[in-house]
């Protein structure tokens, strides 16, 4: 999990660096990473950086169950993520909606759709080209947490803004 | 005792007679009269109700009148059917006893009741919740009969102490520890108490009978059953059955009924497709004196409902059940071969489907 | 009461009466109650017709007895308490032998092999009749392809016994799965239907769901993430070799099924957080919308004449499943009972329809007419999912994921009627099985 993390992150450094294709080739990679500990030394503290992004400001908002609306803590979380991707305008990014596991696959694949584009909606109202955001859902397949209980399942209703380099053709 | 037997057998016959030709006697055969009369009865419970309480003494556990619940699926009605059909009715006595041991013997199958109360009720949206027990994965699948729609039978199989019930049990029981309901399809309906008496008699009287009527039927009825009963057991110490005419009194309803259930006992419907369980046939077979069936002579006389080939697998389930639970000769009394002679068993599956 | 009692006696009479007056006809008696247990059978070893063909006479006979026993139809006697033997396979059989140990139904059969060739002959006997189900059968092929012939042989047997078609000779694609749950690693397989011969489809570089074979089973649809999005791909079996289906950027697509045409792709597709059901000619890449309300419309599936496809939406407000006409057009919905209602998937038989229910925390699968009428609920855990149909429709298999961290999936199958719950042995953990149909 760890070294998926750091994989992501040396990604998308690459990807500052100008190496822009990068963020597909990985394709299964997701964002597993919490919030909490700093990464990448020292970068978070660079309001610029996508450590930044994914830390200080936070990556992700939670849903409640089979619901894809956007609650005020979301909102407000969304609206510094939109006010950031609007000053740093070298980043793309690729939106992931997820459910939790109750659920049945195909309709928890609907389901992640929708938070992911909810996401999406909120950014692009706050200013952010659609051009630059795109999304995908990986219903209940990718979880965060594993155990079987709400404290688990809350973490997993989730949409997280995974950063990439500029746009790509 | 000849002399006293041959006495009792005349008067017999003749109490028969008068009570068949007496009350304006029609001649239909059909052995689902049984059903449209647990259809009436079901009717009649709406005003039955109160006067029943106080006979709630009865053989109610029976599971019965499959119509009754049919109808009238809701919850409240479950409890009643049982009343519906007090078989064992005017001769109070002996059933009581009876009954206690067939629910006694019940009681090693603890989650029957409640399942079969929701069983029932289900009409066929809700299934009952699961239950909360985290059974492993094997045991789950119990939950299943719950939406059964043919759920009437399902009730029968907890009351039937019959040994092909405890078979499915212990298939279920791999399975089925913890679970909740379980038992998939019905097993055979317990054997009726063979009762001797109501007989004809009493009951040709009642068709003519109005309602002051019924109270003095019932009456005669106890003495008229006691002599049938009599007069019967005395025939059949007697005679060496004559191999011309019919010889003897007609089969009684306790002989008829345990030689259906002795055939039910071996009549295996679990293998058949859906389409050979929509399948009646008529099976034809001649017994020797014995008892014993005559294999080359089981044949299909006559089939409905289902395919050619669907008839096929029924027939041969049938004949099957006949030849091994007649293997050792159907237990039936020898001075009234003739009347037994030839048989025709009509096989209907209606209430052991699952479609 | 009284008035109760007589209605009761007149039905006696009745009965008793027509007894009485069958004046020498025969006896008439009603059989409606009957048991149901599974039906003791025998399949003694196939007798070889050389040293070399011991082993796979052997095998054979193995493979057709648990295929038996595997129903739940039927419980095999074992060898060791056979009594007769059948060394011979032309010589009549001793019925008092096999009706000694109560088998009512004997497998006889007879192998023989020449270099890679191997014949197979049986006979299949109703032993307390003493009469012979259907006629002397024999499949050859190559040696390499033994259990086949046994399914096949399994499958006549049961089709003789029961009356309807077996499901045996038949094959799995399925899910594999590996790894904790947060990085599950997928790889598509397909498998005999009884978990031999497990072959890989794909790596697990990808996620990968929900294969579904074609009306022929020679080709599996199933949607993978390989660009990063969820795309739908078809699978040539025998070849091993894959294309991806026609889609627009920026949408996703999923849950797909053949028509029975095997040309017409059904599918949902997502934009903008809306999913919908589209049609798609596999060869020309063509589409048709066939939905377009602003809920989640997913998991289609046709009837077996293709005139309609169950689904499921949320349109309600709540999982529930629907029926609408091969073109589109009104959706009617059929599930009415509590809870959720998802994965509809049409029977064979066209005559049930197969679905997943949550409901109050657990999962069930569960059938249903058509119409909604006649929920039956077969199972119950944490997790049921995601039914598909046997071949001869009597069968159902699914997945099942246990709780926790450490939560594995199985795959298990259940008759119709509730009852032989099992679980299908597979290599490590396996979810979405999707059943071929009978192979030719």
């Amino acid at each position: 999990m760890k070294s998926i993390r750091t994989l992501i992150l040396a990604c998308t450094v690459a990807a500052v660096a100008g190496c822009s294709n990068s963020y597909l080739d990985d394709t299964n990679s997701v964002d597993l990473g919490g919030s909490g500990v700093g990464g990448a030394a020292g970068s978070s503290a660079d309001p610029r950086s996508p450590a930044y992004f994914q830390e200080a400001i936070g990556d992700r908002v939670l849903f409640a169950v089979d619901q894809s609306t956007l609650d005020d803590a979301g909102r407000v979380l969304l609206t510094a993520q939109a006010d950031w991707l609007m000053s740093n305008t070298d980043y793309t990014a690729v939106i992931e909606g997820h459910a939790d596991e109750q659920g049945t696959r195909e309709y928890n694949l609907a389901l992640g759709a929708r938070r992911a584009n909810a996401v999406r909606e909120y950014l692009v109202s706050r200013g952010v080209s659609g051009a630059r955001l795109k999304t995908v859902s990986f219903g209940k397949e990718r979880p965060l947490e594993i155990c079987s209980a709400e404290s688990c399942y809350a973490k997993n209703r989730r949409a997280v803004t995974v950063l990439a380099g500029g746009l790509t053709g | 005792m000849q002399t006293g037997t041959k006495i009792s057998a005349v008067a017999h016959g003749l109490l028969l007679s008068w009570a068949f030709l007496g009350g304006a006697f029609r001649s239909d055969p059909l052995p689902f009269e049984v059903q449209d009369v647990t259809m009436i009865s079901a009717e009649e419970f709406d005003r039955i109700a109160g006067r029943s309480a106080a006979s709630e003494a009865q053989p109610a556990p029976e599971p019965t009148a499959e119509p009754a619940v049919e109808q009238r699926p809701d919850p409240v009605s479950e409890s009643v059917p049982p009343k519906a059909r007090p078989e064992p009715t005017p001769p109070p006595p002996p059933p009581a006893p009876e009954i206690t041991p067939e629910i006694a013997a019940l009681v090693p199958e603890p989650p029957s009741p409640p399942q079969r109360a929701s069983e029932r009720i289900a009409p066929e949206p809700v299934a009952p919740p699961p239950p909360e027990a985290r059974p492993d994965p094997v045991e789950r699948e119990q939950v299943t009969p719950e939406a059964q729609a043919d759920t009437p039978q399902e009730a029968q199989d907890a009351t039937a102490p019959e040994e092909a019930a405890a078979e499915i049990v212990t298939e279920a029981e791999e399975t089925a520890v913890l679970a909740p309901t379980r038992s998939p399809r019905p097993a055979a309906r317990p054997p009726r108490r063979p009762t001797p008496a109501p007989e004809t008699a009493p009951a040709s009287e009642t068709e003519t009978a109005t309602d002051t009527a019924t109270e003095t039927a019932a009456k005669t009825e106890d003495a008229v059953t006691a002599a049938l009963t009599e007069a019967m057991a005395g025939a059949r110490d007697a005679t060496p059955a004559a191999p011309a005419a019919p010889s003897g009194p007609p089969m009684s309803a306790g002989e008829k009924e345990a030689l259906r259930v002795a055939v039910s006992s071996c009549w295996n419907v679990g293998s058949l497709s859906s389409d050979a369980l929509a399948t009646t046939v008529v099976v034809a077979v001649s017994l020797s004196q014995d008892g014993k069936p005559q294999g080359e002579t089981i044949r299909m006389a006559s089939h409905s409902g289902g395919s050619e080939a669907a008839a096929k697998q029924a027939f041969e389930a049938a004949r099957r059940a006949i030849i091994r639970c007649g293997a050792k000769g159907f237990d039936l009394p020898v001075a009234k071969y003739d009347h037994w002679r030839n048989i025709e068993m009509t096989f209907n599956p209606e209430r052991m489907r699952i479609k | 009461m009284t008035r109760f009692l007589l209605c009761f006696l007149l039905g006696w009479a009745f009965v008793a009466h027509s007894a009485a007056a069958q004046d020498g006809g025969p006896l008439r008696i009603e059989i409606t109650e009957g048991v149901i247990e599974p039906m003791p059978f025998a399949v003694p070893d196939f007798v070889p017709d050389s040293p070399a063909a011991t082993e796979v006479a052997s095998q054979i006979a193995r493979v057709i007895a648990a295929d038996l026993a595997g129903t739940g139809l039927f419980r095999e006697i074992p060898a060791e308490a056979h009594i007769g033997r059948v060394s011979d396979f032309n010589a009549p059989i001793q019925f008092a032998d096999w009706k000694a140990i109560n088998a009512q139904a004997l497998v006889t059969g007879a192998v023989s092999s020449s270099g890679d060739r191997v014949t197979v002959r049986f006979r299949v006997w109703d032993v307390f009749s003493g009469a012979e189900l259907g006629n002397g059968l024999q499949f050859a092929g190559s040696r390499d392809g033994w259990r086949r012939m046994a399914h096949k042989v399994a499958d006549a047997v049961y089709s003789r016994i029961t009356g309807e078609g077996g499901y045996f000779d038949s094959r799995v694609a399925f899910v594999s799965e590996s790894g904790p749950k947060n990085d599950r690693k997928k790889r598509l397989a397909i498998m005999d239907y009884d978990g031999a011969n497990v072959q890989y489809l794909t790596d697990s570089a990808s996620i990968v769901l929900a294969p579904r074979f074609s009306p022929s089973g020679d080709r599996v649809l199933y949607t993978s993430f390989e660009t990063g999005f969820p795309r739908i791909y078809v699978l040539d079996v025998g070849k091993v070799q894959r294309r991806v289906l026609e889609s627009k950027e920026g949408t996703m697509s999923f849950a797909p099924r053949f028509a029975p045409d095997g040309q017409t792709v059904v599918f949902s597709l997502e934009q903008g957080g809306n999913t919908d059901i589209y049609i798609m000619d596999i060869t020309s890449g063509g589409t048709t919308r066939l939905t377009s309300s602003p809920s989640i419309d997913t998991a289609p599936s046709y009837s077996p004449d293709g005139s309609r496809i169950v689904f499921e939406s949320d349109r309600s407000g709540t999982q529930q499943l629907y029926i609408m006409p091969a073109s589109g057009g009104d959706a009617k919905r059929i599930s009415f009972g509590q809870g959720r209602y998802g994965t509809p998937v049409w029977s064979p038989r066209g005559d049930l329809v197969a679905f997943t229910k949550q409901n109050k925390g657990r999962f069930h699968i569960g059938v249903m007419r058509t119409d909604g009428r006649e929920e039956r609920l077969l199972t119950a855990s944490f997790l049921d999912e995601g039914p598909t149909w046997a071949p001869n429709g009597r069968v159902i298999m699914f997945a099942r994921e246990t709780k926790g961290a450490r939560g594995e999936t199985t795959l298990y199958t259940v008759d119709i009627t509730g009852r032989n719950l099992r679980p299908v042995r597979t290599p490590g953990g396996a979810s979405d099985p999707s059943w071929s149909p009978l192979q030719n």
